[in-house]
């Protein structure tokens, strides 16, 4: 039993050490949040007479040319009828249907630049729509099917898309759209007594019922000890979005939170606060929250068994979101933004893997990422010196542990100003780099967006120079604050003069003679931390929202996109560093929509908690919902000393990540793998070795959301979008479209978990072949500290190379294992992908795609019995890619010496006959009744050619 | 002919390894066929499964054990083992075989198939031999100043061997004395004790009695408080030159302020923006203490001075003194008074003085006499005893100390089994990084210094060899725990662990903080220079 004494201490911890709740602001702190919950409070206190005070004026290209996609119009609002707004409601391609609202000759412009950073590009109109009038709105039909109708009722505004008749997305249903003018000071006074001729006459507001009577902060407002000016005064964005017929919505990362979001109000509500967008490094962060975090993306799913849609909310400024799940199967979701116009897409579906398309179409895909980063990542705050460096390399090559990668935090800058090595500790850095290279692994050294101001540092000194510099609120000099280095100040990424100069900076040889990295290999990876921006004496840890921006913009504007932009060009610049480019590796902590274009992710500061592990896995679900899937948690978590256990069962989570690193505090013990006692230590190698084994399969995952922007890491609710049981699942998922289900276990002292199974299948145990017919839906499995639950799905076929190697790269030549999983009718398939893993030669087909089948055909006479099952691999590149491809392609020729070294058939009925290669030799096998198991030895058959085995039960 | 179709008939490129590839040559007799009939068989070295022979070394893994794939990467956990002529043989691990690099281990190789690796055995054993020439040369010229070090323990034996006789000695005579004086004291007290008791009930001692409890409550709880208000500013001093002023946290930001201004310090961040780090710290320190000073009150040197002399006042003495002092005045009164305002050392000496005037006095028939001076002659023999006891007992440490010592020389958990490490006890060495000086006296403290200016922290007392190997042992000796240092403000007790090798110079050669407050400091030092010798004989056993 747990001593007294032990309790009160965890009771006590989290209010001593934790999260700091006042450094972040909640609602009621935030003024329009204020407002936008007092507007959203006032529509349900007058249910009946509430109605929205935005209308618009009849299309005026109807009737007369009904096929264009979409049209403008001007919208006006009864509380302010000398204020002009703008709609322009388009039918984009695939159906997406985008809304945008603004104010028109306003007194200032409000932020419209959001979409530029997140978007591809101009999102193609649709050439598919017909337009009609009807009573006071506008109709669009559209779709392959002419099942979509996107339907715009003039007075009041409101728009909502149907499908097949049904509801799917309803805006300003509630009529909370509210779009705050610019005004000034003066304008602006309260409604007031007049003194007309001695008496005191009540002007009355005429707004009052739907803004409210008081001018809540709008026009400075203080938040602890900092007063943000807001120069500009009240234009936030209040738009309620209505999902009437969907139960579940998931996304908006970033929130440490369940995948299937829970309500913020109303009678199920789950929490007080709504959720919150605003980049924030949140020190020591809670579990279970709906604060911001350091990323955020404004997309929601809205699911129901019946239909997928999305809502893609394009807003850079502060967002707050409350989310009330209705009695009738439904979600209201209410959505508060500081400034920016109104830029809404819906994005229709009808499935998830629809709306994954059609988000990834708009803001585009996870690239391929260079294949070492798949790898293990070994980093802490900090190895302090190249001797250390080595001296970890040397521990994990004696101990036989494979890892890629080793990483450097802040302690190697001198002073803390990044690219500049501190030469006492590290007085030969490129020679270090190469001591590591020499085993093909990589360096990823992390250079963070604050300079240092010293003229002493080159960096600094040339962007101010420049001024290229992000500015205080004055709009002059350079904006100072503080962070690692002391008083820093930080480049704008907005301004396109920096970005030369930042690419520029990478280059491992001079060029004209500016300063650049020569002091590092065209192989380093780049770490982005600390780019929300953290400002350690800024209000919330960030830059003052009055600070200003390229272009005049306030940093309020474009706070949640600034982050991307930095990640952004450093990944340009990474990739830049050689002609042809090669696939650069950038961590970002800070991302926005869009920036899964520019590598991976992670969740950020975690504790080493069990609870922090287990919504690790939950985050980086919602981060894959967010279209950002290369995404992973600090393993062991980033404060505190775990015990061994946890930290073994936390390099599962970390070994079924797509992102996989392992990293700690400074004030922490070391706890890299070689340092564990047994049994932990050959549980934490077999672990990573069983990652490394997975490698070609986790590759071709990411092949595939590359281009399909469907998530690595899939919930149940994506496998299997009309099983209901399953949407609120977020504790297991499958990797890619492998068939691995996995299950890792989150809590102390596990010995057996219940794993949940959608659908009348068999599945096998990875590791003991264990065939497991669900029961009530349901499979129960050993999950002792050395067992992993990780399952394959019947149907599925598995490339592994299970040969333990250093580092990935070393592993190029290694032969392959395919696991054969029949499915219950002697069917299985699977796929390999494979390239160089480095450069962008994949773009003009250098690559080995492989399909791997199993079919089974019936015996003679005996009905059911399974007669023969013939393996085959055929090349899925020449099926799928452009004319360029060639099966002899020279990455193709550089793996010729790839064979298949054995198959593994799960699921045989019974023992065979005979198992031959097809139109070749007899094979050697061997074959387990238990379970069925089929071993066959060595077939020796190229990875890179078409063959089959057959195996003869009759 | 298209070369692609060539490259596809060269597969399987590893079917002609020899079978014995890889195999140690303590194993190679075990890898040959057994004949069945037609065909040739193998057995796993487990004895578990029967394999054709065909099947050892043919980049598949048949054998739980891995023993049929000695020369390939195809079993997990397998040794490989090099040739390496004109080197020496090398074991290493599987997962390095086939790899697509060459190992250093394997000059001649073999890890790779043939033609990827060049045979560098010639070089690499040659530099080989360079370097092994190199390091008995200086393990040579090392062992000679060991052996010195090993002569000196032997010298240091001799001369505590003496000194402890010499105490013994002394040890006897004291106790002579002792006994003696004992003896006197407890005839005199015998005389005494119950008119004493009778003295004792005066109110006045009753209440001077209360007053020395009063006092030496009062002593240690100001002591007590001294202590902690000393370690409350070592933590104050160490959270304001160690906090993290990027975390935000205003409660630390305002307990540095506080202190800085209760200490008369500047504040940390304006050091820290100088260049000079932290070397003005200590310079404008004003004084602390209160100016203003209460009439008459001792102030706080004196308290530090004087009180422990006040507390040992022999109140038997002044008791007996007082009774004549309240009696007529007299000459002897006055003399005895004299002895509660001298320092202990002169005590004796004036004890002596004072008796023999006293008994001048009484011959004139002057002073105090019956009872009384019965109770005084009492208390007197019972000051020399005790005086007589403290000498034998200080002499008794001494001889304990040498007696450790001695054993200590040839212990193998103190200075080794050889006494090479005694020279070595309180040696400091120091290392100069720049913003830093580490020292480290050996066998006793190892310490921070800022190299612009105050004292540092301890990073630690000697405690410990390395605990992970035997006492005896070298590898014992190449690892010094040091332990206990300073408290880092959120963070451990600060620690050294000093990692020594064989070198002609007792030197420190890096330090590095692995983690926060945990230092690791590498040295050399001639007493790990074993003998070339004892190696020889260790291969041969």
């Amino acid at each position: 039993m747990r001593s007294p004494g032990t309790l009160l201490l965890l009771l006590l911890l989290p209010t001593s050490l934790a999260f700091k709740p006042t450094d972040f602001k909640t609602c009621s702190q935030a003024g329009f949040c204020r407002r936008g919950r007092a507007l959203s409070a006032r529509a349900k206190e007058n249910p009946s007479s509430w109605h929205s005070p935005y209308s618009i004026e009849p299309p005026e290209f109807l009737p007369l040319n009904p096929r264009q996609p979409g049209f403008t119009t001007s919208v006006r609002s009864s509380i302010h009828p000398n204020v002009k707004f703008v709609l322009d409601v388009r039918i984009h391609e695939e159906g997406i249907v985008r809304v945008r609202m603004d104010e028109e000759d306003g007194l200032r412009k409000r932020y419209n630049e959001a979409a530029q950073w997140a978007l591809i590009g101009e999102p193609l109109l649709s050439e598919d729509v017909v337009w009609k009038m009807d009573e006071g709105k506008a109709k669009a039909v559209y779709g392959p099917k002419k099942d979509m109708v996107l339907v715009v009722d003039f007075n009041p505004l409101k728009i909502t898309l149907f499908r097949g008749g049904v509801e799917q997305v309803v805006l300003n249903g509630r009529g909370l759209l509210h779009m705050e003018h610019f005004r000034t000071k003066e304008d602006s006074k309260p409604a007031e007594h007049i003194e007309s001729e001695g008496q005191s006459v009540l002007q009355v507001n005429p707004a009052a019922w739907f803004e409210g009577d008081t001018q809540d902060a709008f026009w400075d407002e203080t938040f602890s000890s900092w007063t943000d000016t807001k120069p500009k005064g009240p234009e936030s964005l209040s738009l309620d979005i209505t999902f009437p017929n969907h139960a579940h919505v998931y996304g908006i990362p970033q929130h440490a939170t369940n995948l299937s979001l829970p309500s913020t109000t109303g009678p199920t509500a789950r929490y007080t606060d709504p959720f919150r967008l605003y980049n924030s490094d949140v020190f020591e962060y809670l579990a279970d929250s709906t604060t911001s975090l350091y990323g955020s993306i404004p997309l929601m799913h809205a699911h129901s068994a019946k239909s997928t849609v999305a809502v893609f909310n394009v807003l850079a400024s502060e967002t707050w979101i409350d989310i009330a799940h209705t009695g009738k199967s439904g979600v209201e979701t209410h959505w508060i933004s500081e400034s920016g116009i109104l830029d809404v897409f819906l994005l229709p579906g009808p499935t998830p893997t629809d709306v994954f398309a059609q988000y990834a179409r708009l803001t585009g895909t996870a690239p391929l990422p260079a294949h070492w980063s798949l790898g293990y990542h070994q980093c802490r705050w900090n190895y302090v010196s190249s001797d250390d460096i080595r001296g970890v390399q040397n521990r994990f090559d004696e101990e036989d542990i494979p890892v890629d990668v080793f990483w450097l935090d802040i302690e190697y800058a001198e002073d803390h100003k990044y690219f500049m090595w501190n030469k006492k500790t590290f007085p030969d850095p490129v020679e270090m780099t190469k001591d590591v290279e020499a085993i093909e692994r990589k360096m990823v050294i992390i250079v963070d967006p604050h300079l240092k101001r010293s003229n002493d540092y080159p960096v600094y000194k040339r962007a101010s120079e420049l001024g290229v510099l992000v500015k205080p609120k004055s709009g002059e000099g350079e904006y100072e604050g503080w962070c690692w280095p002391g008083s820093s100040s930080w480049i704008d990424f907005f301004h396109p003069g920096s970005w030369d100069f930042w690419i520029s900076l990478f280059k491992t040889k001079t060029i004209d003679g500016q300063w650049s990295w020569t002091e590092s290999t065209n192989n380093v990876g780049i770490w982005n931390d600390m780019n929300e921006p953290s400002v350690f004496n800024g209000p919330e840890i960030t830059m003052p929202k009055d600070n200003v921006h390229y272009g005049g913009w306030e940093h309020r504007d474009v706070h949640n996109v600034n982050g991307m932009l930095f990640a952004n060009l450093t990944f340009q610049a990474a990739a830049a560093r050689t002609d042809p480019p090669r696939r650069p590796f950038v961590l970002t902590r800070a991302f926005y929509a869009g920036s899964q274009r520019f590598g991976a992710m992670w969740t950020g500061d975690n504790l080493g908690t069990w609870e922090h592990m287990a919504v690790g896995i939950q985050m980086v679900l919602a981060n894959g919902v967010g279209g950002m899937p290369f995404a992973g948690s600090d393993v062991g978590g980033f404060f505190g000393n775990p015990e061994p256990e946890m930290l073994v069962r936390w390099y599962v989570v970390g070994a079924f990540s797509p992102f996989f690193r392992a990293h700690a505090h400074i004030d922490t013990k070391r706890r890299e793998p070689y340092l564990l006692e047994e049994p932990y230590k050959s549980l934490v190698r077999d672990i990573l070795r069983l990652r490394y084994s997975m490698l070609p399969v986790w590759y071709t995952a990411f092949r595939e959301t590359s281009e399909s922007g469907v998530p690595i890491l899939r919930p149940q609710y994506v496998m299997f979008p009309e099983d209901e049981a399953g949407f609120g699942i977020d504790d297991q998922y499958y990797v890619g479209s492998s068939g691995l289900l996995v299950k890792p276990v989150t809590q102390k002292g596990v010995k057996e978990v219940s794993v949940y199974i959608a659908e009348d299948q068999v599945y096998y145990d990875y590791f003991t072949n264990h065939a497991h017919r669900p029961k009530n839906r349901h499979i129960t499995v050993p999950a002792n500290l050395d067992q992993i639950p990780l399952l394959i799905r019947g149907g599925s076929i598995i490339p592994t190379r299970e040969r333990p190697r250093r580092s990935s790269p070393l592993m190029k030549h290694d032969p392959f294992t395919l696991r054969v999983a029949l499915d219950t009718s002697g069917n299985a398939r699977g796929e390999l992908y494979l390239d160089d893993g480095e450069t962008y030669g994949y773009g003009k087909g250098d690559v080995v795609w492989r399909g791997f089948g199993a079919e089974s055909t019936k015996g003679k006479g005996k009905g059911k019995e399974i007669g023969t099952v013939r393996i085959s691999s055929v090349d899925l590149a020449t099926r799928t890619a452009v004319g360029a491809y060639d099966p002899a392609n020279e990455f193709a020729r550089s793996v010729g010496d790839v064979r298949v070294e054995k198959l593994v058939v799960l699921g045989l009925g019974k023992k065979p006959l005979s198992v031959v290669l097809d139109g070749g030799r007899e094979l050697e096998w061997e074959f387990t009744s238990e379970g069925g198991v089929l071993v066959v030895k060595d077939p020796a058959v190229r990875v890179v050619d078409d063959w089959a085995v057959v195996v003869k039960l009759e | 002919m298209h070369p692609w179709l060539l490259l596809a008939l060269a597969l399987p490129s590893l079917a002609a390894l020899d079978k014995t590839h890889g195999v140690s040559p303590s194993l190679v007799s075990k890898y040959l066929p057994s004949t069945k009939g037609s065909h040739q068989t193998w057995t796993c070295l487990d004895g578990s499964k029967e394999i054709a022979w065909s099947a050892v070394n043919d980049d598949y893994c048949d054998c739980q054990d891995g023993s049929d794939e000695p020369g390939t990467s195809a079993c997990p956990n397998n040794k490989f083992y090099c040739r390496n002529e004109g080197h020496i043989g090398a074991i290493i691990q599987s997962s390095r075989v086939n790899d697509g690099l060459c190992e250093q281990e394997c000059c001649d190789g073999s890890d790779e198939p043939s033609g990827v690796c060049p045979n560098t055995c010639q070089e690499v054993g040659a530099e080989h031999r360079k370097k092994t020439d190199a390091e008995r040369k200086l393990r040579k010229t090392g062992s000679k100043i060991r052996s010195s070090y090993i002569a000196y323990a032997h010298k240091e034996k001799k001369r505590l061997e003496v000194l402890v006789a010499d105490l013994v000695k002394e040890i006897e005579t004291r106790e002579k004395e002792v006994e003696r004086l004992r003896d006197i004291a407890e005839r005199a007290e015998s005389l005494s004790a119950a008119e004493l008791e009778r003295k004792k009930q005066s109110p006045l001692y009753q209440s001077l009695l209360v007053h020395h409890t009063a006092l030496k409550s009062l002593q240690k709880e100001h002591k007590k408080h001294l202590e902690r208000e000393k370690a409350l500013g070592d933590i104050l001093t160490s959270l304001r030159t160690g906090y993290n002023p990027n975390y935000q946290d205003m409660a630390v930001l305002e307990a540095v302020r506080g202190w800085e201004a209760l200490a008369g310090l500047p504040h940390i961040n304006d050091v820290r923006k100088g260049d000079d780090g932290e070397a003005d710290t200590t310079a404008e320190k004003p004084t602390t203490e209160d100016n203003v000073e209460d009439e008459g009150l001792w102030n706080a040197a004196k308290i530090e001075k004087e009180l422990d002399q006040l507390l040992k006042t022999d109140h038997v003495t002044l008791l007996l003194e007082h009774d004549q002092l309240v009696g007529p005045a007299s000459a002897q009164s006055l003399l005895l008074d004299i002895s509660a305002y001298l320092p202990d050392v002169l005590l004796p000496s004036y004890h002596s003085f004072r008796d023999s005037v006293l008994s001048a006095l009484s011959v004139f028939g002057i002073g105090g006499g019956g009872a009384s001076d019965t109770s005084a002659e009492s208390n007197r023999a019972r000051v020399a005893l005790s005086d007589a006891e403290h000498s034998l007992k200080l002499t008794q440490d001494e001889q304990r100390t040498a007696n450790e010592d001695l054993s200590d020389i040839f212990d193998p958990d103190g200075f080794g089994p050889e006494g090479e490490w005694k020279k070595l006890d309180g040696m400091c060495l120091s290392k100069d990084t720049g913003e830093y000086t580490y020292e480290v006296c050996l066998f006793d403290e190892a310490r921070q210094i800022p190299n612009s200016g105050g004292s540092g922290f301890s990073l630690g007392k000697f405690s410990s060899w390395d605990k992970a190997a035997r006492a005896g042992e070298l590898e014992y000796y190449t690892r010094q725990h040091y332990t206990q240092g300073a408290k880092c403000w959120n963070g451990p007790h600060r620690s050294v662990e000093l990692v020594l090798t064989c070198g002609t110079e007792n030197t420190l050669l890096t330090v590095a903080e692995l983690e926060k407050c945990e230092y690791q400091i590498t040295g050399t030092t001639p007493a790990l220079c074993r003998p070339l010798e004892d190696e020889h004989t260790k291969d041969e056993l």
